[in-house]
């Protein structure tokens, strides 16, 4: 559930080149507000880009099944919003050529994902006012990966209704009535993981997460609180 | 998955075939053209010549047998959930179906086991923003190296009894373990911007050159493009 699997040639060629253009315009808007960034702000989301290939890779048992673990919440807030979408795009990107989705859904695939990561960091910013870090970024990743979630299944849902011959509601309805408990699931296990991430990091590091003004950690990010 | 992209990633560097010689340009053209037609062609007669010439591209580049088939046969899975959702009692719509991903993520193995990443990325990265293409070398080059890391991590946890317990304190664990990680990642990222300083960083990582310096290899390419060409001529109007 952390991204689309969907390979080339199964999705309406409306849908894919509509997200694709739509994540192109997000793309541009992402980097200009990111401008002034230096080339150290750069390094830091590259680095951050390898841990969440890396945690994707990474297959956590739980019982019968394996989760593969996506972090956009804690990535968004760590990065800021403009950032952590050029950070999904790449992401995306390299999923493609590693055969994780096809070309064509790269841009769908950064919007799933970007979706979450761009609200990860106003909502932790938010809730810093009332809780301690290692909560507000548990609950942040809540809804960061809700959103996420929620965009999985409306881009499938969408996609299997779109098609000609395509799937009537009650396939429609049993597709999202599958899916949810795997959705809840991947909420509640991406909250845990942030709970323990930003706990670890509130004690060894604070100054890398974002104050309750949304200001971020490197110093070509202190400019860039209202981002 | 990084175990794959570790593999590809060293057969794109060190494979002899002429398509490993050829350059990177021509192949990005060849596989847009490919995986266009795949996506777009109403032709199962066509789809079906595009799929046979996407296996001739992924076997003659001399890349594992094993690998040609996990990506022969991933995106099987996932196209099956559309073959279900819009079933309309043809075999036409799900051999559509299944065709179009399978000479998509065929051409793909083929592209990135015979081409290395900086000629793979240079081209994508002068068409996309400056910061999005200079994320795209250094997340890859960052992503080999985190993952390491990762891998020894997982082991200490399950030495030390991290894996065992309620779901919640695992859970708990392995966040407190990618934090870590994070920690690392930043100090690496310091690292690596003062490294690129002293090396004369000039606010751009630029991609090597060789990606569109044309070779004989290239002949190759061509004359594939010539033959995928002709078979969309001839065939694009054909059941």
């Amino acid at each position: 559930m952390s991204h689309l699997h969907i390979p080339d040639g199964v999705l309406p060629a409306w849908l894919w080149g509509g997200g694709l253009a739509f994540a192109l315009v997000a793309l541009w808007v992402s980097t200009r507000a990111t401008r002034n960034e230096s080339s150290r702000s750069v390094a830091w989301r590259g680095a951050l880009g390898g841990l969440v290939l890396a945690a994707m890779a990474v297959e956590l048992p739980l019982g019968p099944i394996e989760y593969h673990l996506s972090l956009v919440g804690p990535v968004g807030v760590l990065a800021g919003p403009a950032a952590a979408f050029q950070l999904v795009f790449v992401v995306s990107a390299i999923l493609a050529f590693a055969g994780h989705g096809g070309f064509t859904v790269v841009g769908l695939n950064a919007l799933v994902l970007g979706s979450g990561a761009v609200i990860a960091r106003p909502t932790y910013s938010r809730l810093r006012m009332r809780f301690a870090p290692a909560a507000a970024l548990a609950l942040a990743t809540g809804v960061s990966q809700g959103v996420s979630g929620l965009m999985w299944i409306a881009v499938v849902a969408v996609a299997l209704r779109a098609r000609p011959g395509a799937a009537g509601l009650g396939r429609v309805a049993l597709l999202g009535g599958l899916a949810l408990p795997l959705w809840l699931a991947g909420v509640l296990i991406e909250c845990a993981v942030a709970f323990g991430l930003a706990r670890f990091i509130a004690r060894v590091r604070p100054d890398l997460l974002p104050t309750a003004a949304g200001i971020g950690a490197l110093p070509a990010d202190r400019g860039s609180a209202s981002r | 998955m990084i175990n794959t992209i570790g593999r590809i990633d060293q057969m794109a560097s060190s494979g002899g075939t002429p398509w490993h010689r050829a350059s990177a340009i021509a192949k990005l053209l060849l596989a847009a053209t490919l995986v266009t037609l795949a996506v777009a062609s109403p032709s199962l007669t066509l789809l079906g010549v595009l799929w046979a010439g996407a296996w001739f591209l992924a076997l003659t580049s001399r890349l594992p047998r094993a690998l040609v088939l996990v990506a022969a046969g991933y995106p099987l899975v996932f196209s099956s959930l559309f073959v279900i959702g819009s079933w309309d009692g043809s075999w036409q719509t799900p051999a559509r179906l299944l065709l179009r991903p399978l000479i998509a993520s065929l051409t793909a193995v083929w592209l990135v086991g015979t081409t290395p990443y900086p000629d793979l990325f240079a081209p994508l990265s002068r068409a996309l923003p400056r910061s999005v293409g200079d994320g795209l070398f250094l997340t890859y080059r960052a992503l080999f190296d985190v993952m390491a890391r990762a891998e020894r991590l997982w082991r200490a946890l399950r030495l030390r009894g991290g894996t065992s317990g309620p779901s919640r304190r695992r859970l708990t664990l392995a966040g407190e373990g990618l934090a870590t990680l994070v920690l690392y990642g930043f100090e690496r990222s310091q690292r690596q911007y003062s490294t690129m300083l002293l090396r004369g960083h000039s606010g751009r990582v630029c991609g090597c050159r060789h990606w569109a310096e044309w070779t004989r290899e290239d002949g190759y390419v061509a004359l594939a493009g010539a033959a995928v060409a002709a078979a969309a001529t001839l065939l694009w109007r054909r059941a």
